[in-house]
């Protein structure tokens, strides 16, 4: 086992002696472990997903809940730059535009399928984050918050005056996905029940897109590279002295984010079959922001959390018509006020998993026991060693 | 025994200030080498010059027969790029390439990832030395399942190394100040370094702390580990290092065994000053045990 296990890590000259004893396994069930619980409590959230369309399907429940998700990909990839990294990205929206517009200009103007305008997506988005990513390697917070707010206007303004992208008007009659013959428009039937063509299928589709997305973002999280995106975002230069290349760490970050935002972008571009520059404005940039900081940073199910609020909150308050607004911004207030951390912090632990004393571990080893013991020698002897006394901080620069 | 780290003449200026001025010297595997010298001397400096965190102006480090300082083509220095060609990596050597070299630091005020648990904050030193790709990550194969469980268990080994006593899922923040001080350690070492800079490891420890941590450097000199360390007690200096550096203003003044350093004249001015008088030298030496 440990043979197998030596080969798992790459030649290193120096290698740890073995542990000094077997820490317990960790719990693994439903209500005894942290991820087991949210596991479990995803799992359950997919199947209400599912069973949701037979409920209610009408255009409007549908509409709103694919827009729902494809708010919670966004946040899930703005999570990887804002809560992973800790890159402040104000200019989120525009990964979401280019994955928009590559889809919309490779379907209608270059008459793609549906399947090569995704590579094409998930290429462009690529080349996307490497271009911001790139001149902001060296900024940190509020400098690279103002960077990316560019990037993102540049987007918009770009996709607003060139012609390929429709200008001010946008890309419209976006085809649907097909498939052999079979588009999403015709709909089909089994055993009696009708599965209407509209949105039905792009909400099952985007609901695929969304549980691959949260579950890929929240393993990228704990792997390797998510440490490293952990540990630049908590100390950069720490992380650089532990052999992170920071740069290739951000820029990462930095791409993951933009494919997530891609392939939402894709989604709601055959969702809507038209966008338009109006979509990718600064606002959607801060709403998504929100959503993740108002969810907690860093957490999965903070994240989404976040995203349904900013996503169904404005719908659930339209009984107050022109109050919704202004009852959305005292709800913000509130919840940040109460939850400064988020909705689910990270770093937040199921009531009932609180141990109250940390377990140490059961052994002493010489270094702890002289540790723990009694001093022998009182500290005084150690002051001054043969006339040449310790520094203090006055004494530095004496001339 | 050939000189694992070799310093010659180097040199930061910031602005008019010289940080480092003319410092050489050389390092040798397996031995504990403690740099010295009144604060401001520039300890932190060489050290931050040494690890490449900072671009000094001149001179040269070689380590393990790699150069950690480069030169800037003269063409691109003419134009004045030099500043932004090496913020962006070019024509110099990055922090995270020297630790794969094998050289570990820490800092001086303690600098551990503080959103992360004790255990993760040990396994992020070894991010160069994991076969975890994209692919494997996202698909949690076998590989990557042993990958991380083998990350673990070597994470753990350092940690019990150092002996570290707590529970190592509570985040960095829950711990003691002497716990973070060796986490901080297993951490430096989890990244399999030849060389380990210690920078003020025993600023703020007390005195059994102080021991404990003297055994552990021993501990790690042993394993086959250099060990430079900038001390400002005199105590643990003396008794740990096999040699020690000294430094003034930058320059070093003097190299040699803790017996010749404890009877160099030049040492024992730089500490204390001259007096005018003869014989006041030692009204200004302090009995306080230093900044701890």
């Amino acid at each position: 086992m440990a043979g197998r296990l030596d080969q798992a890590l790459k030649h290193a000259p120096l290698r740890a002696p073995s542990p000094l004893f077997d820490r317990p396994r960790a719990p693994r069930g439903v209500f005894t472990s942290q991820t087991g619980f949210l596991r479990a409590l995803g799992g359950l959230a997919v199947v209400l997903l599912l069973v949701l369309p037979f409920m209610d399907a009408s255009r409007y429940t549908m509409s709103i809940a694919t827009s729902a998700l494809i708010y919670v990909m966004l946040c899930m990839g703005l999570n990887v730059v804002v809560g992973f990294a800790g890159l402040l990205d104000l200019g989120y929206i525009a990964f979401f535009a280019v994955g928009a517009y590559v889809s919309g200009i490779f379907t209608t103007v270059l008459g793609f399928p549906m399947w090569l305008s995704l590579i094409a997506t998930i290429c462009a988005c690529i080349i996307a984050g490497i271009i911001i990513g790139a001149p902001t390697l060296r900024l940190r917070s509020d400098y690279l918050a103002i960077v990316t707010l560019g990037f993102g206007e540049i987007i918009r303004i770009t996709a607003n005056n060139l012609d390929i992208t429709g200008g001010p008007s946008g890309i419209h009659g976006i085809p649907s996905w097909e498939f052999g013959g079979w588009s999403f428009d015709d709909g089909f039937s089994i055993g009696g029940i009708e599965f209407p063509g509209y949105v039905v299928f792009y909400y099952f589709v985007a609901l695929v897109v969304v549980v691959v997305g949260v579950i890929g973002a929240g393993r990228l999280g704990k792997g390797k590279m998510g440490r490293a995106w952990k540990a630049v975002r908590d100390d950069e230069d720490a992380a650089e002295a532990m052999g992170i290349n920071t740069y290739i760490a951000k820029i990462s970050a930095y791409i993951i984010g933009a494919v997530w935002a891609g392939m939402a972008g894709q989604l709601m571009a055959t969702h809507l079959s038209a966008i338009s520059p109006n979509s990718f404005q600064f606002l959607y940039s801060a709403l998504i922001l929100m959503a993740v900081v108002l969810g907690g940073m860093g957490s999965t199910p903070g994240v989404i959390i976040g995203a349904l609020f900013v996503s169904l909150a404005p719908e659930l308050l339209r009984d107050f018509a022109e109050w919704r607004f202004l009852i959305f911004g005292v709800l913000l207030v509130v919840v940040m006020l109460f939850r400064p951390a988020g909705l689910w912090p990270a770093t937040a632990v199921l009531p009932w998993l609180k141990r109250q004393k940390p377990q140490p571990p059961p052994f002493t080893s010489a270094v702890s026991a002289v540790d723990h013991g009694e001093p022998t020698v009182p500290p005084s002897v150690m002051e001054s060693v043969d006339g040449l006394p310790a520094t203090d901080a006055e004494e530095g620069r004496q001339p | 025994m050939s000189a694992l780290l070799e310093v010659r003449d180097l040199r930061l200026q910031f602005g008019g200030v010289k940080a480092v001025d003319g410092l050489s010297f050389e390092v040798r595997t397996g031995e504990i080498l403690a740099v010295i010298g009144p604060n401001g001397a520039g300890k932190t400096s060489a050290f931050n010059c040494i690890s490449a965190f900072y671009l000094p102006t001149s001179g040269s480090v070689e380590f393990d027969g790699n150069r950690i300082v480069r030169e800037v083509p003269g063409f691109w220095r003419r134009l004045g790029l030099t500043h932004l060609l090496q913020s962006f990596g070019f024509y110099r050597v990055l922090p995270s390439r020297v630790t794969k070299w094998g050289m570990a630091r820490t800092f001086q005020n303690l600098r551990l990832f503080r959103e992360l648990s004790v255990l993760d904050n040990v396994k992020t030193a070894m991010h160069a030395n994991l076969r975890e790709g994209f692919w494997s990550t996202l698909l949690h194969t076998p590989g990557y399942r042993r990958a991380e469980e083998a990350c673990a268990r070597e994470a753990r080994g350092w940690l019990d190394f150092v002996g570290f006593a707590e529970d190592e899922n509570l985040y960095v923040t829950q711990l003691p100040y002497g716990e973070q001080r060796r986490v901080e350690i297993a951490r430096a070492l989890a990244t399999s370094p030849k060389l380990l800079l210690l920078d003020e490891p025993a600023a703020g420890l007390n005195f059994n702390e102080k021991q404990s941590l003297m055994e552990l450097i021993r501990k790690i000199r042993d394993m086959g580990v250099a060990v430079v360390l900038i001390e400002h007690d005199m105590g643990l200096v003396m008794e740990l290092a096999e040699r020690i550096v000294v430094l003034n203003y930058g320059k070093e003044i003097a190299d040699g065994t803790p017996e010749e350093i404890k009877n160099d004249p030049v040492v024992i001015e730089a500490y204390l000053g001259v007096d005018e008088d003869e014989g006041g030298a030692t009204s200004t030496a302090r009995a306080d045990g230093g900044r701890s």
